[in-house]
């Protein structure tokens, strides 16, 4: 410690005690910058949902029709939770928005949180602070406030965005409304960010504290959908993080005595992750870890095994999420279908296109499916960015493996994966549908499918030209590709954008599949243009330097 | 002459504007272990990796046994393993997994040897790398580049982390591989190490190969430190021809000379010489004399006026 009569204290240049907020300091600045763009997304969602819906169901007739059937459907219900006084902007935005964004909230909050843990220990930075004046209970502290940081940040910025679309006279929701509103919102983030934390305390990795973290968001949520699905079960809501934040009923008939368990449970898991912080080794965690592998497994015996083993995890779990969501979305389309119907300006539109029902709204809803995808694509290019970048490459280029056969392995095991992703997110959906009796046909949603895997592939093939030419933007290039695409595919619905903007998104140059046919002649180019720019990047990066981290 | 393990031409590598290795001209025979010294920054890690084709040189080129080092890569690195400083495996993989992999992506490798191997650098093959110490993943890829009984081996600072038992473990194995007749080439800054281990020694500084030779040839190349008692008063060599560093305590010259040694033995043979001590520089002297520690180096400039 440095007393006062330390010469180090004395001399001059020292800022002392600086390295006891360093933790906290990084932690805020990761965390607010990512909040401030994450509520923008969620203040721009929450725009366009109420702008769509005042400008789509403008009479009373209409919204009645949207009550009738969705008032009392409880599949819905379980989904996405109650439809109470969808007849108004408030009540419709807080239906659609709140769960939604409450759980990309809380995903955010778990990746957040575990990177900036777990994920800064397992890289061996902290072991530098803590071997200084930092305890491991302070660096914990530390990045709690700096993550708290970051969650009022998404909350500030949710809020200012929603309390400004609410001035407009189609939206009608006050700015003491909208701050509500979008605290719960936050809250998801919030508890989750505290969830993450106590989990990475629990693991030896972040991998491991994800998947722990993301078992409490599933149950969570699974136990949300039970009590949603009918009145006799309704106080189960208590029993779950996601449960008190509908219980706030922002926008509706607001509760914010449901904030006390929410504050609570955040203290509690804050107060538990200091502790346990505390208490463990560096590098260790609390749960017992599997370290010892007495029999070699068989997977990993090959470079397109190891490709496939290493990403196995993630895979499985996007996989796993675009069948269940391909399932849920099949199961609603009809009902869907309907809104879409009550709707006399969308019905017009899709008229003309000679097309209602549940495939109309399907297209409408592949959206959400296309930018699944396309965190897939964004996450296999990123991934060999990385095993670049920490040094995992070279020990297989200093082995007679070429840079051409590793990234073509890659490209190929990308391009399978996403046509393999399309084919189950279009197969999924139409179990779904036809599990409820929607006209929906099979080839029809596997041409979809494969139809939303296209930009995805775009993506993939720009990050791996970045990753050949410039390989420190990959990140960049990849998600600003993916923000870009999908703000261009929201706002151009919304305000009337110059069609050279709109041409130059993926998204937009996807068909409205399965309401119409897809356009296979656009998708070829897209699919040409996309290995182009891969065979590009494969071409430089066989010419370029190794670049390490 | 056959064809050499390393032939490098002119090769030079540029960052941005720094040159971080220029014109070097390396042969490491068949059969030869040359070892590579140079303090942080002088150009090592930047050759071998030119060497494995991991960068592109600005200038010239590199040959593993007369294969281009650029272009035909995979020919070439069927013959060579290389074992980098810092091992970066996979962390989920367990030792067995990742020698079984390394193995099938190098081609051959010899299933007994690599037993013995783990058994003489008492590895323990079936935990995760992710809870290996530093010192058992640098075994572990230690095992993985010299099971393969490669042609050549390259060695950047590859003992690093490694315990003085498993040290001499290593050592051993260099000396079997150069009785099996493959050729090393060691990147290291553990000085006895070089010097048990290697034929020849390379020194690098600021990019550049400033020296190369034996121990014998280097040691010719620098200056003897010679240690003089006399019976009464010292005399002034300074002027003396060769002589540098010149220091006296009480009746105790102490000098170095570079060259014939004839002119100061002739001073010191008229000055009732007590007891004379000469001794040949330690490779850390020939290190530290070639690197110039700046401080050595003025000293010895101020000898030499």
């Amino acid at each position: 410690m440095l007393g006062t009569n330390s010469p180090v204290a004395d001399a001059p240049n020292v800022t002392s005690g600086s390295s006891k907020t360093t933790i906290a300091r990084i932690s805020a600045r990761k965390s607010v910058r990512a909040g401030v763009g994450w509520g923008l997304v969620f203040g721009i969602y929450v725009a366009t949902q109420a702008l769509t819906y005042a400008t789509s169901y403008k009479t009373a007739a209409s919204r009645e029709l949207l009550v009738k059937e969705f008032a009392h459907n409880a599949g819905i219900s379980a989904l996405v939770g109650p439809a109470i006084r969808i007849d108004t902007v408030p009540g419709f935005t807080s239906w659609k928005c709140l769960t939604v964004l409450a759980i990309m909230g809380a995903v955010w909050g778990i990746l957040t949180s575990t990177r900036l843990t777990r994920g800064e220990e397992d890289a061996g930075r902290w072991e530098l602070l803590l071997a200084g004046q930092v305890t491991r209970r302070s660096a914990a502290e530390q990045a709690l406030t700096g993550m708290g940081a970051g969650a009022l940040a998404l909350f500030v910025t949710t809020a200012v965005v929603v309390a400004a679309v609410g001035r407009s006279s189609k939206v009608q929701i006050g700015t003491g409304s909208a701050l509500f509103f979008s605290l719960a919102v936050a809250s998801g983030a919030l508890m989750f960010l505290a969830v993450g934390s106590l989990c990475a305390q629990l693991s030896t990795s972040r991998r491991q504290a994800i998947g722990l973290a993301s078992f409490v968001l599933g149950a969570s949520y699974a136990i949300r959908m039970v009590a949603d699905s009918g009145s006799t079960i309704s106080w189960l809501q208590w029993a779950t993080p996601l449960g008190w934040i509908e219980e706030l009923r922002p926008l509706t008939s607001p509760q914010p005595w449901a904030l006390a368990p929410i504050a609570a449970f955040v203290l509690v898991v804050g107060v538990a992750t200091i502790v346990l912080a505390g208490r463990r080794d560096i590098g260790a965690g609390t749960l017992p870890d599997h370290s010892t592998i007495t029999s070699v497994r068989r997977l990993p015996s090959t470079t397109q095994g190891l490709s496939v083993y290493l990403s196995r995890g993630t895979l499985l779990a996007w996989g796993g999420s675009i069948v269940a969501y391909g399932l849920l979305l099949g199961s609603i389309a009809k009902s869907g279908g309907k809104i879409i119907t009550a709707s006399p300006t969308l019905r017009a539109d899709f008229a003309r296109l000679g097309i209602s029902g549940a495939e109309a709204y399907l297209s409408v809803a592949y959206l959400i499916m296309a930018l699944t995808l396309s965190f897939v694509a964004v996450g296999q290019v990123n991934a060999a960015r990385k095993e670049e970048s920490n040094g995992q490459l070279e020990n297989l280029l200093v082995r007679p493996f070429t840079r051409v056969r590793w990234l073509s392995q890659r490209i190929a095991l990308a391009t399978l994966v996403l046509a393999l992703g399309g084919v189950l997110a279009g197969v999924s959906t139409w179990v779904g549908a036809v599990s409820d009796h929607a006209d929906v046909r099979l080839l029809s949603m596997f041409d979809a499918g494969l139809n939303v895997a296209v930009p995805a592939l775009l993506i993939f093939g720009a990050g791996v030209l970045a990753l050949g030419v410039l390989p420190r933007t990959v990140s960049t290039v990849t998600y600003g590709l993916l923000v870009w695409f999908l703000l261009v595919e929201i706002l151009g619905s919304v305000v009337k954008a110059n069609h050279w903007i709109l041409d130059l998104s993926g998204y937009h140059q996807m068909a409205a599949a399965p309401a119409v046919s897809v356009n296979w002649t656009a998708n070829a180019l897209m699919v040409l243009i996309a290995l182009g720019a891969a065979g590009c990047g494969l071409f430089a990066f066989n010419r370029r330097d190794l670049q390490y981290e | 002459m056959s064809t050499p393990a390393i032939a490098t031409f002119d090769l030079g590598k540029d960052y941005g504007g720094t040159r971080a290795l220029q014109g070097l001209d390396l042969r490491v025979e068949v059969g030869e272990v040359v070892g590579c010294l140079g303090p942080n920054g002088a150009g090592k890690t930047t050759m071998i990796r030119l060497l494995l084709g991991l960068l592109i040189p600005t200038r010239g080129r590199a040959e593993i046994f007369a294969l281009d080092s650029r272009r035909q890569t995979v020919a070439a690195h069927r013959r060579l393993a290389y074992v980098p400083g810092e091992a970066n495996l996979w962390p989920t993989l367990s030792g067995a997994e990742t020698l079984r992999l390394l193995g099938r992506v190098h081609g051959t490798f010899e299933t007994n040897y690599q037993s013995e191997l783990i058994e003489r650098f008492d590895f323990d093959p079936t935990k995760k790398v992710r809870s290996l110490s530093k010192g058992n993943r640098q075994k572990l890829i230690l095992i993985a580049a010299l099971m393969t009984r490669a042609d050549l081996l390259i060695l950047d600072e590859p003992t690093s982390g490694l315990d003085p038992l498993m040290e001499q473990a290593f050592r051993l194995c260099i000396h079997e591989a150069k009785d099996r007749g493959q050729s090393v080439l060691l990147s290291s800054h553990i000085l006895s190490e070089v010097e048990a281990l290697c034929d020849r020694i390379a020194i690098l500084r600021t990019g550049a190969l400033i020296e190369i030779g034996t121990m014998a040839q280097l040691r010719h190349l620098s200056a003897l430190t010679v240690e003089a008692t006399f019976e009464a008063s010292v005399p002034d060599v300074v002027q003396v021809p060769g002589v540098s560093m010149v220091e006296v305590q009480g009746r105790t010259l102490r000098c170095q000379v570079r060259g014939s040694v004839e002119p100061l033995l002739g001073v010191l043979a008229h000055s009732g010489v007590l007891e004379l001590l000469s001794r040949e520089p330690s490779l850390e002297e020939l290190f530290l004399s070639h690197y110039g520690a700046p401080s050595l180096e003025s000293t010895h400039g101020a000898g030499d006026q």
